[in-house]
């Protein structure tokens, strides 16, 4: 999907929303309210962002912008510039819209605005190559006559300067991120769940720095939980590391924003569960507890070490109790757990 | 004074020593432990919870009704269960779309939540309801023994929602109900640090938690410790029988003996090794009782 079709979609999806913005903005016109600015960030950091909402906010835009420095991709900075150029061109937006047919029509204009702004800066997200190649173009036009030779002296000039990268610790990875990879479905299940402080996080690394795992596996909390805002569905679900955190819970103790990181992690396995990535181990629990009621069944150790201290040989749970367990069982079926992990019952196994 | 006594799996499974003890000292305190009959798995955080919420949240649910029925609040000493209980209690409670799809679920089998009770962690109800005076009119034999407390993870965590301390970084309710017994708790680096058993880790990559554990038992064993108290079967089987794991893999030789927090006041209750099935437990805990029991060693 193209940036303008998305953009299209937005401004139609969000046009009750921007009249209640623009109600909002009458009545509190100076203020930068919490959650308004809230929401600026999440749509910054989605899809696009809902450019009406932003010209309506401009006393907004400084603090939007220093809150957005810490965003690492090209495509968003891209985007975050875009922002002060339509201001400038467009000053009469700050004015209050009246009606809403007036209002569809600027849209349409910020929109063609937004195109030409994007069409002619498409260049900068290769603004690396492109540099390359101007500065050999001139290089080839002073040096005429000696077109080849330079262009080999070129060619080594240029291994050099990559070998002398290597050296360095300069991260290196140039892949880009762009909407193509993100998901904004995925990022709504958080806040859909309730989880809508997945929103606050800013990215300081606290919960990283004391997360034991991280210290041993290639955990990263704070990845994590950025790409869950950003809707890299694909590279969170997929990510083993996704299993390593024990929910101990001292990230989120220490987290200076409060974001619920752990129920984050655990949102996150729940949808990479559902798409089937599931350890067998894990699902070995789900029977266990589907056979039994319990997670841990009994044992003839214990049942001998129960009976010897005087308690009943088997505990008063569903060990105990048929019809209990088959609670148990009735409402595993019902939630379609036993499909999830895909329990059979012929077997009382796994399908697999 | 009444309480709906709700298991779980390792200990009554496991170590029923735990379960015992904690019927002892709740006989001699004069609470009425009312079993939860038919009670299932909480069910564990780490597959139900990381797998499917609805599942997680109606099968600890279905446990709560237990106890609403029973009229009593709920005691359970598997941080586990606490930490699963609590928060599919407080979830109910308070989110009245997830009540309703859970309760239409209940209502297959002919049960609903009501939110009527409250669960409560061992030593919280140590704390608060029975109070540190009468649990020492209950020590018999005090324990000359420098133990590393071990609090695990969803005791207190997240402090905001559970309350049992304001914080997680310092805090002091288990380490004072240690020393009730006459025991000593010595302080280790990183003592809040997670046993590594949790969150599937254990079942999903054994090594990953005996790296936690050795980490662990390294700064216990640095403290110069006689035994780990904890308050957990699921922390408690990762130091019991963890701690062999951990010496099968990093060729070390750690033997500290692990007692939960009802087995240690069984101890200075009187009660023997055998019945608090420390015996059957994986490491030697007979040079511990020897040193802790003074004279009265046996």
């Amino acid at each position: 999907m193209s940036i303008i079709n998305r953009l299209k979609s937005l401004f139609s999806e969000d046009k009750d929303k921007e009249e209640k913005n623009v109600a909002d903005e009458k009545s509190d016109d100076v203020g930068a309210k919490p959650s308004n600015l809230d929401d600026a960030i999440v749509s910054g950091t989605k899809t696009s962002v809902p450019i009406s909402d932003v010209l309506k906010k401009d006393e907004d835009a400084a603090s939007e912008v220093t809150f957005k420095k810490d965003l690492s991709s090209i495509e968003e900075q891209r985007v975050e510039e875009d922002l002060p150029i339509i201001e400038e061109d467009e000053p009469s937006n700050d004015e209050e819209i009246p009606k809403v047919e007036e209002e569809e029509s600027e849209v349409e204009e910020v929109q063609e605005v937004e195109t030409s702004e994007i069409e002619e800066e498409v260049p900068v997200e290769e603004s690396l190559d492109v540099e390359e190649n101007t500065s050999s173009d001139e290089e080839d036009v002073n040096t005429d006559d000696e077109e080849e030779s330079a262009e080999k002296a070129d060619d080594e000039e240029k291994q050099n300067e990559d070998k002398k990268r290597d050296n360095m610790t300069l991260l290196t990875d140039k892949e880009l991120l762009t909407d193509a990879n993100r998901d904004p479905e995925f990022t709504a299940e958080f806040i859909d769940a309730g989880i809508e402080t997945v929103k606050h996080c800013f990215q300081c690394g606290t919960c990283g720095g004391g997360c034991p795992s991280g210290r041993r596996t290639p955990y990263k909390v704070r990845q994590i939980v950025r790409k869950c805002l950003l809707g890299l569905k694909e590279e969170v679900i997929t990510d083993d590391a996704l299993w390593m955190c024990t929910t101990c819970y001292t990230c989120q103790e220490r987290c200076p924003r409060s974001v619920k990181i752990v129920e984050i992690i655990k949102k996150a396995r729940n949808i990479a569960a559902h798409a089937g990535y599931m350890a067998k181990p894990h699902k070995m629990t789900g029977v266990f507890v589907i056979n039994t009621g319990h997670g841990v069944p009994i044992n003839d150790a214990t049942k001998a070490l129960r009976t010897k201290i005087g308690l009943s040989e088997v505990p008063a749970t569903t060990h105990a109790d048929a019809a209990a367990l088959e609670e148990v069982q009735k409402l595993c079926k019902l939630t379609a757990f036993d499909e999830l992990i895909g329990y059979d019952e012929a077997t009382g196994g796994l399908k697999e | 004074m009444e309480i709906a006594y709700f298991l779980g799996c390792i200990m009554p499974n496991r170590y029923p020593g735990i379960e015992k003890a904690t019927r002892i000292l709740f006989d001699a305190l004069d609470i009425e432990l009312k079993d939860m009959e038919g009670a299932s798995c909480c069910p564990a955080p780490g597959v139900f919870g990381s797998f499917d919420e609805e599942t997680w949240a109606t099968i600890a649910a279905r446990n709560l009704t237990l106890a609403e029925d029973i009229g009593a609040d709920i005691l359970t000493e598997c941080n586990g269960c606490f930490g699963s209980l609590f928060e599919a209690n407080h979830m109910l409670k308070e989110d009245e779309d997830k009540r309703a799809k859970i309760n239409a679920n209940l209502a297959e089998i002919g049960r609903e939540f009501k939110g009527t009770t409250n669960v409560k962690h061992l030593a919280q109800i140590l704390r608060d309801d029975v109070g540190f005076e009468k649990i020492s009119s209950l020590i018999e034999k005090p324990l000359d023994l420098n133990v590393a407390v071990h609090y695990g993870c969803h005791f207190l965590k997240p402090t905001a929602e559970i309350g049992i301390e304001d914080q997680a970084e310092n805090p002091s309710i288990l380490d004072d109900l240690v020393e009730l017994t006459g025991a000593k708790s010595i302080d280790y680096k990183d003592k809040m640090m997670c046993c590594g058993a949790g969150g599937g880790v254990r079942a999903r990559d054994l090594d990953v938690t005996a790296s936690y554990t050795k980490e662990k038992l390294d700064h216990m064993s640095a403290a110069g410790v006689d035994a780990i108290v904890d308050v957990c079967p699921f922390c408690h089987m990762q130091f019991d029988q963890g701690q062999t794991e951990v010496n099968e893999r990093y060729g070390t030789d750690f033997a500290i003996p692990v007692f939960h927090l009802a087995q240690l006041y069984g101890l200075a209750m009187g009660l023997s090794a055998e019945e608090l099935t420390l015996d059957a437990q994986k490491i030697d805990a007979a040079p511990a009782l020897a040193k802790a029991l003074g004279e009265n060693a046996k």
